[in-house]
């Protein structure tokens, strides 16, 4: 399908909350470099498995991966040698609702950096300026960096939690619908970013937003009652998809 | 194209007729949205009202005790009580000192004993110790019996002022009532206050000097011919030669102050305040004099709760905490009911568990071997401010862990969420991002802990000790084995034997006020907090 090298590859994976199955047999390789988009109806499962990526589900009691790999650059992260937190930094999350820290809008990008012990001043300033930059915000609160982040406006929120993100420098960034709490003018925005984010990241964005799907994203993934229907490069998808309901599903006849 | 539904409702009625029926069900008038509405702010209104009254009887039963204080007070000096008490003090130091040498004694016995030394032995190497305190205790005699001698004159100053005061109140009731004869049984003597002042300074004063004089002689030549060098207690006793120097030097002051001494020096209203509010000693029901001063029950109050939080702030916390961050589902199901049982078990259960189970436990504690080196062990009182504070710790547990809990539970999911996606740990995650946000709950959750701490009754009644002294605080961390009195502890042990009315039945109301007022204030902080620092959400 694509000559780019893989960076998560998810094999015959069977999820379950408790006793009730969320994810069936999924199988897919997300290309490295790209942005990779997972649309469908409300609990298809397309956030379930992102939140596998970073093994976010861990915090959910009785949640389990029973069957089937994922494997980011070749490791199966839900082996036991898996060092979590490790995994947490190198694959970046950024959230449906935005959700800064009750804290500076300083202290919330350095939040990454502090865990791991970074205290030079110096070089937090640094990594400050270049992720605000990164996320398109610097300009908007340069002057404010001290002010507390819940005083921004909603798609400045959601800048600042990706620019928290890339704190970081992780390879991977998973999106979980981005924009939705967010007005045209801030998704556009956001949307700018990520077409900027995907020269140097691997990104995963689930969205219920068609058109988002097909404006930012290299390939599509379509999912179903927790089954993985169809993936393929999003032109493809959006203008001949192979199945009849991933067509009924992007033209609007059903979800 | 839909077909024609047919709508079956229960209600036939044409619509225009039903939106107007006014057949409703009605009750005096009113219709049941009302009554609802009625019902409810009707308890709400009982609550408020009967709240407002008990604030308002409060404050009538406690307002008069001022002005009550004040008479006392005025009376204590113009009958010369405060005459008498300079030289009482002169002696009560004696006193003291006389007894810091048998504590000593008593000190050096034990250590000797422990040394396995013989009685024969002891008694010989400690005898010039016993010889100085017998003759210290022989100087104060006479001065002893002076002061006895004074002080009978001024109580019966007071005596006769009193009754005739309760006698001239009599006297009025008769006469109103119509009685005339049994109202003219009743003596009234109208105490000449001045001519009084002036016999007590007449005829004790000179007495006093010269008593105070032999004293100081006695005490000087005592001291001189007290030989300790080289012996086991030469340091103590060397201390208490200074001391005792320095306690000879202060008895010109307290001549000097009895000669200034008068009876009529007034005594300013705001006294009757500030001695309340900074007085030392809580005396009631004296022949002598009824001293309300709140420091030793207010100091045993804090102490207490002091002692409660430090041991109930990390345990309900760090219950808190664990359960809502880290336990399974069924720690959490089994944790979270049993700490909340712990808050319905009955105080006065708690009290009996403490006087039998803690209060004897720590005391053998103390007794062991082991813990010998420990300075000031074995403790002697089993009912101590540790006791006390351990239990009321119990008791603060279950509301700080519940509103601690609320607290955390209260954060927003995606914060702990943001968290973990940007690489933090467990440990992490609570100490940067859960407890920072949870703060303010946290703290108003502490500070009503404090207040159910502070309003205790019946644990620190049992098993405070009930000692109406300011703990010595020079003990330094072992104050906490010393007995206390606490505000609550003393307003249940003396409001059922208080004469309605008297100065002493209105001193407990103003505590019962005092301790109100500090419940208020530790609630009105707390919502403070609440409100401040309210975590925004969004």
């Amino acid at each position: 399908m694509s000559n780019a090298p893989t960076a998560i590859e998810v094999e015959n994976v069977d999820f379950y909350y408790g006793n009730s199955k969320a994810l069936h047999d999924i199988s897919l390789k997300i290309p490295k470099g790209l942005v990779t988009a997972f649309i469908g109806p409300s609990g298809c499962g397309k956030s379930t498995l992102l939140r596998c990526f970073n093994r976010m589900n861990d915090l959910i009691d009785g949640t389990s991966v029973k069957s089937g790999k994922i494997k980011i650059h070749g490791v199966d992260i839900y082996s036991k040698e898996v060092d979590v937190i490790e995994l947490r930094k190198r694959v970046g999350m950024v959230f449906q609702k935005s959700n800064p820290f009750p804290k500076s809008i300083y202290e919330n990008i350095v939040y990454g950096l502090r865990l791991q012990g970074i205290n030079d001043k110096k070089m937090l300033d640094e990594v400050v300026e270049k992720s605000l930059r990164g996320a398109a915000l610097w300009d908007e609160v340069k002057d404010r960096l001290d002010d507390y982040a819940t005083g921004l406006s909603g798609g400045q929120m959601q800048r600042l939690c990706i620019a928290r993100a890339i704190a970081v420098e992780p390879e991977i960034i998973l999106m979980d619908e981005p924009c939705s709490a967010l007005d045209p003018i801030a998704t556009m925005k956001v949307e700018e970013l990520i077409d900027e984010l995907k020269k140097k990241y691997t990104i995963v964005i689930v969205t219920h937003n068609m058109q988002q799907a097909g404006r930012c994203s290299d390939f599509t993934a379509f999912y179903y009652l927790g089954k993985l229907i169809e993936f393929d490069r999003t032109e493809k998808i959006f203008t001949n998809p192979s199945k009849q309901q991933t067509e009924d599903y992007i033209t609007g006849r059903f979800g | 194209m839909p077909e024609t539904l047919e709508i079956k409702r229960l209600d036939q009625r044409p619509m225009t007729e039903s939106l107007l029926s006014k057949n409703k069900v009605k009750f005096l008038g009113l219709g049941s949205d009302e009554i609802i509405k009625y019902f409810f702010s009707g308890s709400a209104w009982t609550a408020i009202i009967v709240l407002a009254l008990i604030t308002f009887s409060l404050f009538r039963e406690g307002a008069g005790f001022f002005p009550q204080h004040h008479d006392s007070l005025k009376l204590y000096r113009l009958a010369g009580l405060e005459f008498v008490d300079y030289f009482r003090d002169q002696m009560t130091a004696q006193a003291s000192l006389s007894r810091y040498l048998n504590e000593l004694k008593l000190n050096k016995t034990l250590k000797l004993q422990a040394a396995g030394k013989g009685e024969a032995e002891i008694e010989s190497l400690l005898a010039p110790l016993e010889q100085l305190r017998l003759d210290f205790d022989q100087a104060g005699l006479e001065g002893q019996a002076l002061l006895d001698e004074m002080t009978s004159m001024a109580a019966g100053i007071k005596d006769r002022y009193t009754i005739s005061e309760e006698n001239r109140i009599s006297r009025k009731q008769l006469i109103d009532a119509g009685m005339k004869e049994e109202a003219d049984l009743l003596e009234i003597e109208d105490i000449d206050f001045a001519k009084e002042a002036e016999n007590l300074k007449t005829t004790f004063l000179p007495k006093q000097k010269e008593v105070s004089a032999t004293m100081a002689a006695k005490m000087k030549s005592l001291l001189a011919a007290t030989k300790v060098e080289n012996t086991i207690y030469e340091a103590e006793v060397n201390r208490f030669k200074a001391t005792v120097s320095k306690y000879i030097t202060g008895f010109d002051s307290v001549q000097m102050k009895m000669q200034d001494w008068t009876h009529d020096k007034p005594v300013p209203f705001y006294e009757s305040i500030t001695k309340f509010i900074t007085g030392t000693k809580w005396v009631t029901q004296s022949f002598w004099q009824d001293w309300y001063g709140i420091v030793p029950l207010f100091i045993g109050s804090l102490t207490v709760s002091i002692v409660a939080l430090i041991v109930a702030v990390p345990l309900g916390v760090g219950a808190a905490i664990y359960i809502n961050q880290v336990a399974s589902i069924q720690e959490q199901n089994f944790v979270k009911p049993f700490i909340e049982f712990v808050a319905v078990i009955p105080s006065v259960v708690l009290g009996f568990f403490g006087i039998a189970v803690l209060g004897e436990g720590i005391r053998v504690f103390t007794q062991w071997d082991m813990m010998a080196w420990v300075p000031g062990f074995p403790i002697a009182e089993r009912l101590n401010i540790i006791t006390a504070g351990l239990l009321l710790a119990l008791m603060a547990v279950p509301s700080i862990f519940t509103f601690s809990e609320d607290a955390l539970n209260n954060v927003p999911k995606a914060y702990k969420e943001a968290s973990f996606s940007l690489g933090a740990n467990r440990l992490q995650t609570i100490s940067r991002i859960m407890v920072p946000a949870s703060l303010s709950g946290i703290i108003s959750a502490i500070l009503l802990g404090f207040g159910r701490v502070i309003g205790e009754t019946m644990v620190v009644l049992l098993v405070a000790g009930n000692r109406l002294e300011i703990p010595d605080f020079s003990a330094g961390l072992m104050v906490i084995f010393q007995p206390v009195h606490t505000m609550t502890g003393l307003v249940a042990q003396e409001i059922p034997e208080v004469v309605k009315g008297s100065l002493q039945y209105r001193a407990l109301f103003v505590l019962a006020i005092a301790l109100f007022l500090i419940s208020l204030l530790i609630n009105y902080v707390a919502q403070i907090f609440v409100r401040k620092y309210k975590i925004s959400v969004g």
